[in-house]
């Protein structure tokens, strides 16, 4: 044990004075708090729209002023030809064309929709919206009451900013690069050096080796990500609703995981060329897949079930639950269940395949 | 009794750019070295003499054969191994942003013990490099550096590998001195070279190695008289490197 504090001390002094390596990984995940967290300080952008008025009279103004004054849309008048062309290069996300009967006399008069079909998914969420504000005016010019007056109550205290959905994924997401680069990338570098080497000419045993190594990441690991999180909760009113030892307790948890594949990678590969491409053939699908950016649920149906067992995938949700939902981590049992196993089976390779000496080519 | 004992050490290693095949890095090699002899293992480049030192200290498996430090059985009780030697490898590449100070000082405890860095150093004529970096070393401060960090738990036997490959005569002479120096305490080393004159100045005894075999043993002296050619005249002077040395002098460039 007296031998791991050693090697941990040691190695969280040399991190402490490598400030490239502090700058670089807080760097990323800084500068995409901030730009998101000012993209997303006005609140939600309204939908853009086109109107064609064939009708040109009172009644098709009116129906104009009231979609201007809902502050979901922005409304663009023009000519049907302009407005099809912005439709097709999604300026516009639909444009509605009133026909020249459009004059709320007896007798419907069809207003046609015009979509680019391409965007499927984003026309299916659009049409409720629109009919919904179409009816409204409807009501509102035809003078009737509705039957079923609807009054909306938000359940969440606040409303959820891009920016709350974000900080926990790319908290989670820097306990990844952290940990991966302090067991995989290094190790390779100090077996490539000679430094192993040199190490195990003393009496240093590989498991005290491995375990001051990965106590010094912890805390380096936990130390940065506290950081970002202060950042995101000072700066930019990210409020964190869930315990925060048990936060505490996810961040050592998540980056045990990865400390041990990076430790399995680094005894696979032989020179820095490799490790950096074996660390991005398992890094980069998951910054992607992992629900760091935008929700597993928004993915092709196909890639959702490889998504969420991901082990980058679990961190997130629970790092998320946490911190968004207030949840506590026995409310998450199978993801959790997910971590443990994930656990298990890195140790057991890391393990297995640790070597500190360099195999002759 | 033999401090150093290598009984038919044999190492392997996958033939390059083949599967299957497999050539021997070391074929067969036993050795016996006294306690207070400076034994030097001679050999071009590849003939197994790192293989061979690596496989005594314990940092490279031995295929078959067995090694002894001073009784100890490296393979079986390496650690105890450890203890009582020092290595200095040809790699001398460290963890950065560490000043020699604190080198020396992980060493020290990774042994356990308590020692004042700067007195280590100062035997190698670097106490005031304590606040550098390696990286800031010249070839021989860092050899020295090298053969300092292998003092760190006093060692019975000293290992070196190549000391004085790439350094200028000045440099050399420096680590010879040290050498020489460190035997006269009493330190029994072993150390690795092609370097003729190294072998022929500082060693008692020579192994020359060839291809992962020992093809002589002895005294340089012995050697000589065995293996020279008759030489077709005497040479009166000394070669060009004591030239070199009368013309520049033995202060050190750093």
């Amino acid at each position: 044990m007296d031998t791991t504090l050693i090697m941990a001390k040691t190695l969280l002094k040399i991190f402490s004075r490598d400030r490239q390596a502090i700058f670089f990984t807080l760097f990323f995940p800084i500068t995409f708090m901030v730009i998101f967290g000012i993209a997303s300080a006005g609140g939600e952008d309204p939908i853009e729209i086109g109107i064609v008025d064939n009708a040109s009279n009172a009644f098709s103004a009116k129906f104009v002023d009231t979609l201007e004054g809902n502050r979901l849309f922005s409304v663009n008048v023009a000519t049907e030809e302009e407005l099809r062309d912005k439709v097709s290069e999604g300026d516009l996300a639909l444009a509605l064309i009133l026909p020249q009967d459009f004059d709320g006399d007896e007798g419907a008069a069809d207003i046609t929709m015009l979509v680019d079909a391409a965007q499927a998914r984003q026309t299916a969420m659009m049409t409720p919206l629109v009919e919904q504000a179409l009816l409204k005016i409807e009501r509102e010019l035809r003078g009737i009451e509705p039957l079923f007056p609807l009054t909306v109550v938000d359940v969440q205290a606040r409303s959820q900013r891009y920016i709350d959905f974000l900080v926990p994924g790319l908290l989670a997401l820097t306990i990844m690069q952290i940990s991966i680069a302090g067991s995989g990338y290094n190790i390779v570098e100090f077996r490539r050096k000679g430094i192993l080497k040199r190490l195990f000419v003393t009496p240093i045993r590989s498991s005290q080796f491995i375990g001051g190594l990965v106590l010094s990441r912890l805390v380096i690991t936990v130390i940065q990500v506290s950081f970002l999180l202060a950042v995101a909760v000072v700066l930019l009113d990210v409020p964190v609703e869930g315990n925060v030892l048990e936060l505490l307790g996810l961040i050592i948890l998540g980056s045990s995981i990865f400390l041990s594949l990076g430790f399995f990678m680094g005894s696979l590969a032989k020179t820095q060329q490799a490790i950096m491409l074996l660390g991005n053939l398992i890094t980069l699908p998951q910054i992607f897949l992992s629900g760091v950016f935008f929700s597993i649920d928004a993915m092709p149906d196909l890639l959702q079930p490889i998504a969420r067992v991901l082990p980058l995938s679990f961190v997130v949700s629970s790092v998320r639950e946490v911190i968004v939902n207030g949840l506590s981590v026995v409310e998450q049992i199978p993801t959790m269940a997910g971590l443990v196993l994930w656990l298990a089976a890195s140790l057991t390779l890391a393990i297995r395949f640790f070597r500190w000496k360099e195999v002759a080519s | 009794m033999a401090i150093v004992r290598a009984d038919e050490l044999v190492k392997e290693y996958p033939k390059p750019g083949s599967k299957t095949e497999r050539f021997r890095a070391v074929n067969g090699v036993s050795l016996s070295i006294e306690a207070g002899e400076i034994f030097g293992i001679l050999g071009p480049n590849g003939a197994g003499k790192t293989t061979t030192l690596e496989m005594i200290e314990g940092l490279t498996d031995i295929d078959s054969g067995e090694a002894f430090v001073d009784g100890i059985n490296v393979e079986k009780e390496p650690n105890k191994a450890k203890e009582i030697i020092g290595v200095q490898l040809q790699a001398n590449e460290y963890f950065d942003h560490l000043t020699l100070a604190e080198l020396i000082g992980l060493f020290t405890r990774l042994f356990h013990r308590a020692k004042d860095p700067r007195e280590l150093l100062a035997r190698v004529n670097l106490e005031d490099k304590a606040a550098a970096k390696p990286a800031a070393l010249s070839g021989g401060q860092r050899q020295r550096f090298s053969i300092a960090s292998a003092l760190v738990n006093e060692p019975k036997v000293l290992f070196l590998d190549e000391p004085t490959t790439g350094l200028d005569p000045q440099a050399k002479r420096n680590v010879w001195k040290l050498v020489e120096e460190l035997n006269s305490r009493g330190m029994t080393i072993v150390l690795t070279t092609h370097n003729m004159e190294e072998a022929e100045y500082l060693c008692g005894r020579i192994a020359i190695m060839d291809h992962g075999k020992i093809v002589a043993e002895g005294s340089p002296q012995q050697l000589i008289m065995q293996h020279a050619p008759e030489p077709p005249e005497a040479r009166l002077h000394g070669n060009l490197e004591d030239v070199f040395l009368k013309l520049t002098g033995h202060g050190l460039r750093e």
